[in-house]
């Protein structure tokens, strides 16, 4: 319930230039603009993208609904995409903003939004800069017996998102051009991407869909047959090319440091 | 003059670690005496913010400087918070550590805010207590600083500068004396900085704080952003004077400029050292801007300026 002009006179006192409501006033004004400036920085391509105002206004009522609860501010944006998600117009409602099929706009904002938390938790969590990695020599060391039941282990900073446009290039694209530029809106079409950290810096790969799905099961703890076979009745190669290729995703993983170890089967 | 600080050395003259000066610091190790960092940008990092506060702490004294401490609160101590500030100082080996006099959120909500408490008996029993938990907790004198503030309360018994004074005594801490907050504060509730700064007891003041404010001629806000105007930088002799000379560091949280600026502004500290106490009254403010306030009202007009420290750290991303 608001506080009577009295009853805040009660509590605050005035100064000689301000009334008690105007000196109160800047507590309040300063808690939405220092967390929407913080929300900002955390989400700068989402922040470009909607334009300040609109932008603002999604994170006004992001603080509303989830006010901080951490002492770190790192945290404050942390649950910003499920609030979109959440506050996600209903899509047969949303028939303006549908871009293609069942895939519109909100879609693509909340998808943005993932990536850019992800981005901040890879940039700060645990990282491999000071443990050991995978090595080609280690990979090529796995005997024929026992490859297919070996399982590799991701590194901690690895994560693996699928998501309906091509976000990767749009990330790139926005954050490479003037801040007064507009980038034009891509296309929907799924698209995968491996967000991971080497010497302190996020790295950004593109994925395709089998990548994904052979990395998705290894780092779900998977053997490496088992991950590799989620992927054969869905792709278009043959054995030999799947062979082929297999053996370029590994070796392009190896040196993006994707893995730290092979787990061999207990017995 | 009172030399004591709790026993701490004087470090000289320092400024506050910010991330945007990361690589120029990594690249050049400049001549700065120390540097301050804000605990809470530290303590979960396990990325390039901690790697990089690693190689610093190996060059330089550092200070470790909270936020969120909450000290005021009338939550219960967050002792997961309290726990890490303590890693983070068994890792870091600070020369000490501080946080402020204030609130900053209740009902486990956090506003991210240096909120002001009421002076009373009351608040005090209730800080003093909790400032011995924690001191007790992590094994070291706090350092307490004074926050600028906006409001104060009807109900308060007692000066800030009393409070202040009685808080150290009753706990033994450490004060960080923020001359800039001092000088907010004074204008924004009418009272004298110099007054402040002679009232508190000297001899427990470890560490200064000068920063840029910004004058919107009705109050002054904390904003950090820019120089320290010229009626600070006559306080500064003042408290180096009584104090004998603590450790002065420079803040400065927005619009933060190329380091070398940085540096050479916590530099002139030199020059007051050695200036004797200003014949005019400082403390009188009245609204006449100095050029650096009118640039920085300017620079305001029409935005919300934020009260600092504002504590984000942005992600480096190929």
């Amino acid at each position: 319930m608001p506080m009577t002009r009295h009853g805040l006179e009660q509590m605050v006192t005035r100064s000689e230039k301000l009334s008690a409501r105007a000196r109160l006033s800047i507590y309040a004004n300063a808690y939405y603009a220092r967390l929407l400036e913080c929300l900002g920085d955390s989400y700068p391509v989402l922040k470009r993208t909607l334009g300040e105002e609109a932008f603002n206004a999604f994170a006004f009522g992001y603080l509303q609904k989830y006010p901080s609860r951490s002492y770190t501010l790192g945290k404050l944006g942390e649950r910003f995409p499920e609030y979109l998600a959440e506050t996600r117009p209903d899509i047969d409602k949303a028939t303006s903003s549908v871009i293609q099929g069942t895939v519109s706009w909100p879609d693509f904002l909340i998808d943005l939004a993932r990536l850019e938390r992800t981005i901040a938790e890879v940039f700060d969590g645990p990282g491999i800069e000071k443990t050991a990695v995978l090595s080609t020599e280690q990979l090529g060391g796995i005997t024929p017996d026992k490859w297919m039941v070996v399982r590799l282990r991701t590194v901690p900073c690895l994560r693996l998102l699928a998501v309906q446009y091509p976000l990767n290039e749009y990330y790139s694209a926005v954050r490479q051009s003037p801040d007064e530029s507009t980038i034009p809106l891509p296309t929907p079409a799924e698209s995968h991407i491996a967000v991971t950290r080497r010497d302190y810096i996020v790295r950004r790969h593109d994925l395709s869909h089998s990548q994904y799905l052979i990395l998705n099961a290894l780092k779900e703890g998977r053997t490496l047959g088992d991950s590799i076979a989620s992927v054969t009745d869905c792709c278009d190669f043959t054995d030999e090319e799947l062979e082929s290729e297999l053996r370029q995703w590994f070796k392009n993983w190896i040196c993006q440091q994707f893995f730290d170890s092979i787990i061999l089967p207990s017995g | 003059m009172t030399i004591s600080r709790l026993g701490q050395p004087n470090l000289g003259l320092g400024v506050g670690l910010r991330s945007v000066h990361f690589a120029h610091i990594l690249e050049h190790w400049p001549k700065v005496d120390w540097f301050e960092v804000i605990s809470e940008n530290f303590m979960d990092s396990q990325g390039r913010p901690r790697y990089v506060l690693e190689q610093i702490a190996e060059r330089y004294p550092i200070v470790m400087h909270g936020v969120s401490l909450s000290i005021g609160s009338t939550d219960p101590l967050n002792h997961d918070y309290l726990r890490r500030l303590k890693a983070l100082a068994r890792d870091v080996k600070p020369k000490w550590v501080s946080d402020h006099i204030c609130w900053t959120g209740v009902a486990a909500r956090n506003t991210h805010d240096l909120l002001p408490i009421p002076f009373t008996e009351e608040t005090l029993c209730h800080v003093i207590e909790r400032v011995r938990t924690v001191q007790d907790f992590m094994e070291r004198p706090l350092i307490l600083e004074n926050p600028s503030s906006y409001v104060e309360f009807r109900g308060s018994t007692m000066s800030e500068w009393e409070f202040v004074t009685r808080l150290a005594e009753e706990t033994k801490c450490g004060l960080l004396l923020d001359v800039n907050n001092v000088y907010v504060s004074g204008f924004n509730h009418d009272f004298d900085p110099e007054q402040f700064i002679k009232s508190i007891p000297q001899d427990r003041v470890v560490q200064f704080h000068l920063a840029g404010h910004t004058n919107y001629t009705t109050h002054l806000i904390d904003t950090h952003d820019g120089r320290v105007i010229d009626p600070v930088w006559e306080l500064y002799p003042l408290a180096h004077r009584l104090t004998g000379g603590v450790s002065t560091l420079l803040e400065w949280d927005a619009s933060i400029p190329p380091f070398p600026v940085l540096h050479e502004e916590v530099l002139k500290a030199k020059q007051f050292m050695k200036r004797h106490l200003p014949s005019a009254k400082t403390a009188k403010h009245v609204a006449v801007l100095t050029g650096a306030e009118k640039k920085g009202r300017s620079d305001h007009l029409g935005q919300t300026a934020l009260p600092q420290p504002l504590h984000y750290v942005t992600a480096d991303v190929e």
